[in-house]
């Protein structure tokens, strides 16, 4: 249910650090209004973000620009969870008490457009920023030619390995998927004296991880004909790409065949791990002072999962965030203000120092710096997205894909379990 | 100790005798006026009315509408008669889980009971101090919350870094490191019965341990001087004593391990299949929150209603008829 960067539930420490500077009145519900005696009779609009991925030093920013604009009117901002995000947003956003602007993962946004619960932005797209925001993010935030959802910023999964292991192991980065797997393969063999040593880690809840692979080789989730929706995880291209990832799952990991990624960097800490596939940030989760390991700072690289062919990239999953103005809301025109600070340049830039992709093409050449950001940045240009459809919601949480992975790392046969995905894709997205 | 032997059958006659002397002035306060006792249980009546009814009756309601995210911002929902059940009894997935809810129901509702007196019986048994020792380990065991509970068993099942594989490993009962509990289903709900029975044992245990400091001494050592052996005293004197206690302790443990939650939500986000592991209060949750059907939910909602109150009604029923013989 939760977007890729959003999965940074548990990577907040991550960005706690980058935030450290004003960790110490990052006291969760900021309400506040700098010059403090504006409030009699003022307006109030409610702001509401997820998780930890916008620090509080943006929030921050993006409050005294508004109410800088805005005299008199004060900005409430509360936190929310990832957690249990969906149910919150269902009972809020449909209450006489609705948040004003709602930040929404890209997985989720379609829902609560076909459900009439945000106001329609079509007619202020352009001044958004019209083509130079992130398509995939545009499609998200978009339902029945109707845009609701406005890019906020985005994140796609690159590879993180050891360099140390793969010296010692006498390997390159690999250029091809064929080299990646064979990398894997020959680190776990190098390292088969450590307990449980994964080449790649890759456990079997990992669904996000495992959509490349199946795109690359011609495949897709699902597509839509006419009215309904066709699922193909059983198509040729698709079952090729389910037994790559099995095949890297018996040859090249150690991860749990039942786990998810969750706790990926604590094993990448203990030494147990070659390479893995991670949004990012997880650079920061991984070196993170609390339960990370600063010490390997050193000794890590990414680059971005690459294609079949050498100098490709195999389609990123993108992950990210869009912002929307609640159809409950008392003032949308004022609301809408607030979304255009958060979507403004200059708050948008921020995002790029975090590890996160701004949601603006013009924007994208300003993420560099690290090895991490340039091959987030590569993966991001070559990325795909989840089949646009209000009900994809309802796999995600009913799932679907994580339960046929884990019966694919188990050895299970790939056409059968495939076949038995693509039907219950197909009884939820076409109702 | 001769006194003791009249006291056996003396034992019965004075339950089943009292009530009698206490009826007769109810009965006579009810000629005076019919009205008042009714009205003496309209306030509760209301209150219980607004607590337990009301949601009752709305959840029936939205059972037989078409009630999705739409609905929720405000379209109207249309009514639909019995599809949503018709659909949930379509489904061989409902079917399965529902086999699997009642097979869990019932092998955790044994071994909490079982255990439950078990323990009680060693309370009973024990001197002070170990008794409180005892207790305060089950009061902590039984404060804990669910969610943290079951948390702290996934780490003991935990693939890479838990204590069970370690130990097992260790003791050289095989090659433990690695192996998933969570992966196959039936370790699966083994783990999630484990956490379900631990959690229930305290309750079950203090209970039967209340019920037991009240079976008279007398009657259990004329049992004895009769020549009765410990499993024939606990059979034939304490067993009636607890009888009515068991039966509800029973009834409560159907009702809570029914429609249990946690453990299994909690484990499934660990590891596992949750397609091949869902219990019906999962399953009903994902159907609504997960998938927007708030309808269908409603619906599985309705039948585990009525299913817990007809595997309940039959011990009620037992307990009932005890009372009058």
């Amino acid at each position: 249910m939760r977007p890729v960067p959003a999965g940074a539930a548990v990577a907040t420490a991550a960005l706690l650090l980058a935030a450290c500077g004003s960790a110490a009145d990052a006291t969760g519900t900021g309400g506040s209004s700098p010059d403090g005696g504006t409030e009699a009779g003022g307006q109030t609009v409610r702001l509401w973000l997820n998780g930890e991925d916008t620090p509080q030093e943006m929030v921050d920013y993006a409050v005294a620009e508004f109410e800088a604009a805005h005299p008199g009117v004060t900005v409430e901002f509360e936190r929310q969870q990832w957690t249990g995000l969906v149910e919150k947003l269902t009972t809020s956003l449909s209450s006489n008490d609705s948040p004003d602007v709602v930040e929404l993962g890209n997985t989720q946004a379609q829902a609560f457009e076909a459900a009439g619960a945000l106001h329609d932005l079509t007619d202020k797209k352009e001044e958004l920023g019209g083509d130079d925001l992130l398509t995939s993010l545009v499609e998200a935030g978009t339902y029945d030619d109707r845009f609701y959802g406005v890019p906020y910023y985005a994140g796609a999964r690159v590879v993180f390995y050891r360099t140390d292991h793969f010296e010692e192991a006498g390997l390159e980065v690999p250029t091809t998927l064929e080299e990646f797997q064979a990398a894997g393969a020959a680190l776990k063999q190098a390292n088969a004296d450590v307990p449980g040593y994964s080449g790649i880690f890759f456990p079997g809840k990992y669904w996000y991880a495992a959509l490349p692979f199946v795109w690359e080789s011609g495949g897709e989730i699902a597509v839509q004909d006419g009215d309904t929706w066709d699922a193909q995880l059983s198509s040729p291209g698709s079952v090729e790409g389910l037994r790559q990832v099995q095949q890297i799952m018996a040859t090249a990991s150690g991860a749990p065949v039942d786990g998810d990624e969750s706790q990926d960097y604590l094993a990448f800490c203990n030494g147990e791990v070659g390479m893995l596939m991670g949004p990012g940030w997880k650079i920061g989760q991984i070196v993170n002072e609390d339960d990370g390991c600063p010490e390997l700072e050193g000794s890590i690289g990414a680059f971005p999962l690459p294609g079949s062919e050498p100098g490709t990239t195999a389609p990123a999953f993108l992950g990210g965030s869009n912002l929307a103005v609640s159809a409950g809301s008392e003032d949308p025109e004022l609301a809408y203000e607030l979304v255009k600070v958060l979507t403004s340049d200059g708050y948008q830039e921020q995002f790029a120092e975090l590890g996160l992709l701004p949601a603006k093409v013009s924007l994208l050449e300003g993420v560099g710096g690290s090895e991490a950001a340039e091959a987030q940045a590569a993966a991001a240009a070559n990325s795909r997205f989840v089949p646009s459809s209000e009900r994809w919601a309802g796999v995600e949480a009913s799932t679907v894909l994580p339960d046929m992975l884990v019966a694919i790392a188990g050895g299970a046969d790939v056409e059968a379990e495939a076949a038995r995905a693509d039907e219950a894709i197909e009884a939820l997205l076409n109702g | 100790m001769p006194v003791s032997t009249p006291v056996v059958p003396g034992t019965a006659s004075p339950v089943p005798g009292a009530p009698p002397g206490r009826r007769r002035p109810a009965r006579s306060a009810r000629s005076g006026g019919p009205a008042l006792p009714y009205l003496l249980l309209l306030p509760a009546t209301v209150v219980l009315g607004a607590m337990l009814a009301w949601p009752l009756v709305r959840l029936v309601l939205l059972s037989v509408r078409e009630f999705g995210l739409a609905q929720q911002f405000g379209q109207p929902a249309a009514f639909v008669g019995l599809d949503n059940y018709a659909r949930i009894l379509d489904d061989p997935q409902f079917w399965a889980v529902l086999g699997r809810t009642v097979a869990f129901c019932g092998v955790t509702v044994a071994l909490t009971m079982v255990l439950g007196t078990l323990v009680a019986l060693l309370m009973d048994a024990l001197g002070r101090g170990l008794r409180l020792l005892v207790g305060i380990g089950l009061m902590l065991a039984w404060a804990m919350p669910p969610v943290s509970a079951t948390i702290v068993w996934q780490w003991v099942f935990d693939t890479r870094y838990g204590l069970v594989n370690y130990l097992l490993t260790a003791s050289g009962a095989g090659d433990f490191r690695g192996h998933s509990w969570l992966a196959d289903p039936v370790s699966f709900v083994a783990v999630a019965a484990l956490v379900v029975v631990w959690m229930g044992v305290p309750f079950v245990a203090f209970t039967l341990y209340a019920g037991l400091t009240q079976v008279p001494r007398e009657v259990l050592e004329a049992a004895q001087i009769d020549g009765a052996g410990p499993w024939r005293r606990f059979r034939s004197v304490t067993v009636p004593y607890l009888r009515p206690l068991l039966a509800i302790l029973t009834a409560l443990s159907v009702l809570w391990n029914f429609r249990v939650f946690t453990p299994v939500y909690v484990l499934q986000a660990a590891g596992g299949s949750a397609r091949d592991t869902n219990l019906v209060g999962v399953f009903a949750y994902r159907i609504s929150i997960g998938e927007n059907r708030f309808d269908v939910g409603a619906a599985v909602a309705v039948v585990m209603v009525v299913l817990t109150l007809a595997l309940t009604a039959v011990y009620l029923r037992q307990m009932a008829r005890q009372e009058d013989v």
